[in-house]
Order: C-alpha cells, then structure tokens, then sequence
C-alpha cells in the first residue's frame, strides 16, 4: 500500500519535471510559447473609489529564452469576458485585435456568439490605439475609455525554479526565505493589452463571491483565426 | 521556430529604433477604427485564464491543461473539480514521502475561510476572477487582527478579498496559504518544532519574493519595457 503510494509518488514527481511557469505564462503544451499564449490577466479599481475599472492582459513572456515574444499576431483576437448574473456565460466582451501596428478594441457588447469560436463585433467599435514601442502611446476616447497594447515589464513574481523543484520533491525545505529567495520574473517584458472604462458601460453585477460580495466573474481568451 | 523568433526580435529592434525619437506619449487625437480592416472570419478559443497559476498548479498532465484552456466556465467545475482535489492530495502526499512520514496520515487541512478540499478545488475549478466593482481592489487582505485574538491570516471581520486582482498583490502566496497554510494559514512555514534550530516543516505558504516590477500610478499601470 505504502509502496505504491511511493510509486504514485515518483510518477507525481517525473509529471511534475517538466517546466512549469505561472501564473498562466506557458500553462499548456497547445498554446504555450505562441503568439496566443495568455501569461496574466488583472483586473482592479485604479484608485479608491473609481467608478472605473481596469483589466490588462499580458499575451507572451520574455520570462524564458525561445518563447515568442516581441510582436501582436494578427491573427490573434484577445477577448475579456464579463458575466454578470454568475452563470460563468460571458454577458459582455471587450474584443482587442491589430491591424497595421494598431490595436483596434469592440464593445463592451453582448456577442452575437458565446462559447469556444468568436467574431470580431464589427459593429461596435470602441476605439483604437497605436502600438507602444518602449514609451507608452495612449488613447482617451470620447466615451472616457483609456486604451494602451505595447510592451510592458513583466510585472508578475514568483520565485519558480523554486517551486519546480518543491513540486518535483526536490526540496525538502520547502520554499527559500526571503533573503535567499529569487523572482524569476526579474528583468522580464511582457506584450500588454490595457483598457480603463467606466463601470456604467458594463452593467451592474447581481453575482456574487464566495464572500458574498457582487462581482463581475471576469475571464480572459485568446483565439486563433481558422 | 528559432529562426522566426529571431526574426520576431530584428522587427522589434527595428520598430523601436524607428519610434524611439517620437517622445509623444499621449495620443489626443484618437484614431477612429479603420474600418477598411479586415476583420472577417472566425476565431476558435485556444488559451484561457481567470486566476494566476491555477491551470498550471492544479491541472495533473498535460491533456488537461490543454483541456482546461479550451472548457467553458460553466462546464469547468464538473470537468476538473475531482482532478485538482486528487492533484492537491498528491502534493501533500510528496511532501509527506519527503519527511519520512505516512502520505496517508498528511491530508490537506481546512483552509482559513474554512473551506474543505472539496470546496476549496470546487471553487477553484471554476477559473475565473471575481471583480468588485464597487470595493477596493484585493486578491486576500487579511486585514488587521480585529478580534485580538493572535491570528492574523484567520477571518475576523475585517479582510476583504476576491473583489479583483491588483499588479501588486502577492497572488502566489495567497494560492499558496489556501492551499497549504490549514486554518490558520501557516500550516507548513518552516517551524522548526523540536527547538534545535533547523526547520523541521517545509515552508510552503509563502514563495520568499516580492515584487521587482515597478508599476505606476497612472495609465497604463505597467512599467515600461526592460
């Protein structure tokens, strides 16, 4: 009994060999290091009080050699998925995708087709912002909706080498303190995606957290043309 | 793949030396959407993410974190709920083999909001990202010792959490402590319990780092480019 738990164990530990980068920077073998490869998603208040809200999406990582990282791909639509009546099926989608060293936004708008295969939602144009070099280009539109794609520093940390060799029962100490511990995402760049918007432009939430709070039950996807 | 990477890299190099010399970084005059674009076809989802790091700490193979990017929200519980239960189980189970203790006698412990591993993984599974958009902004804020009671990291009235996620906030550690840290979330932090001063228990409730990124105050939030 015990010996097979062992087994199960060193099973657990040569799944777990294999390079694992959070939070969602290269999560699956289907997407990771491509020019879709989601690495993080934030969403929070700008300041105290704000009737706006802001969501980033980072797509690609620098965080490690041979990733893709450096350009948007045309061919990729990065869609921000909001529900509000927490029945986890996008209610509203904020829709971002370049064009000619454009980033163009659609929405917030109910899409015309929910699930796994989108449109682009031609018919409501949000703005659009010229791609960012190394100094942030931004763009304000009428509506009060801030608009920024371009590189960014990789703003995530997590000491994961650390964590591949927790996970891979290679330390049994554990996590490193403080002063020996090291944030492998150090010096790394990202490719982000940000829009600042009034909340009236998505709606009030009658979902709640696991707190009881009301919430957006927000997501992030990235989706290739066919 | 290299070669496309490298070619990737000579573009970017390209477009930032053709852009650098413009120090124009707010764009008053918005570009309105260029709708000669082409913007026609269809989109097939390949990449999703709602909280940091959970397909990637949670999901057991590579097939289910390639499942897990393209399951729909709503289908995502009854997918995964039983495999990240399992998964969690199995990091126990290998820190227990470490210790030279009984996998079967180390289980994970009822969280600090209480939560059963059940719950905990059911809850989890759903992978979205729970925006407040009437709150101050925090993944977890364990607020301050309201009840006096000693215990920081157990609920007492005053945290806040689960109304967002901030560029600041230390999403690792939160993950870590629900996972590991049992009710009064320092479950596994490297106590040394026998006084000889060496850590007898891993440290699995905290990574050790903090953010190196220097975010900013004002749109777009992110820090330039390293």
């Amino acid at each position: 009994m015990k010996k097979t738990k062992i087994y199960l164990g060193l099973a657990l530990v040569a799944i777990a060999g294999i390079i694992l980068v959070a939070a969602d920077h290269i999560d699956a073998p289907s997407s990771m290091g491509t020019s879709a490869d989601i690495a993080d998603f934030y969403a929070f208040e700008p300041t105290t009080g704000s009737d706006n809200t802001v969501f980033i999406v980072d797509l690609q990582s620098s965080v490690l050699p041979d990733l893709a990282y450096g350009t948007f791909d045309e061919n990729v639509l990065t869609e921000i998925n909001i529900d509000l009546d927490g029945d986890l099926v996008e209610d509203k989608v904020i829709q971002a995708i370049p064009r000619d060293g454009i980033m163009y936004f659609f929405g917030p708008v109910n899409p015309s087709q929910k699930g796994l295969n989108s449109q682009v939602m031609t018919d409501s144009p949000l703005g659009s912002v010229e791609i960012s070099a190394g100094t942030a280009i931004t763009t304000t539109t009428t509506s009060g909706v801030k608009l920024f794609a371009g590189p960014r520093q990789d703003a995530f940390y997590f000491d994961f080498f650390q964590f591949n060799a927790v996970i891979g029962g290679n330390a049994p100490e554990g996590f490193k303190a403080p002063e020996e511990a090291v944030d492998t995402f150090d010096g790394a760049n990202t490719m982000s995606i940000v829009i600042e918007l009034p909340n009236s432009m998505l709606g009030t939430p009658t979902a709640k957290n696991a707190l009881g709070l009301d919430v957006y039950k927000t997501w992030v996807t990235s989706n290739k043309k066919q | 793949m290299k070669r496309s990477n490298l070619i990737y890299a000579l573009t970017f190099l390209v477009a930032i030396s053709l852009v650098s010399c413009d120090n124009d970084n707010d764009n008053d005059n918005q570009m309105m959407p260029d709708m000669s674009a082409d913007f026609s076809g269809t989109y097939a989802q390949v990449d999703h993410m709602g909280r940091p790091g959970i397909n990637t700490v949670l999901s057991a193979d590579n097939a289910t974190k390639d499942m897990q990017n393209v399951t729909l929200p709503a289908d995502m519980a009854a997918t995964f709920q039983a495999g990240f239960e399992a998964r969690l189980e199995a990091y126990h189970d290998v820190y227990a083999t470490l210790l030279g203790a009984d996998p079967a006698a180390v289980n994970y412990e009822n969280n600090i909001l209480g939560l059963t591993a059940a719950q905990l993984t059911g809850y989890l599974a759903a992978d979205v990202l729970d925006v407040a958009p009437n709150l101050p902004t925090t993944y977890f804020n364990p607020g301050t010792d309201a009840d006096m009671d000693g215990r920081i990291l157990v609920p007492d009235g005053d945290e806040i959490g689960l109304t967002g996620r901030t560029i600041q906030d230390d999403v690792i550690d939160v993950s870590l402590i629900l996972l590991f840290g049992g009710m009064e979330g320092d479950r596994f932090s490297g106590q040394d319990t026998n006084d000889d001063g060496v850590a007898d228990l891993p440290r699995l409730t905290s990574d050790g780092v903090s953010i190196t990124a220097s975010p900013t105050t004002t749109f777009p939030y992110l820090g330039n480019p390293e």
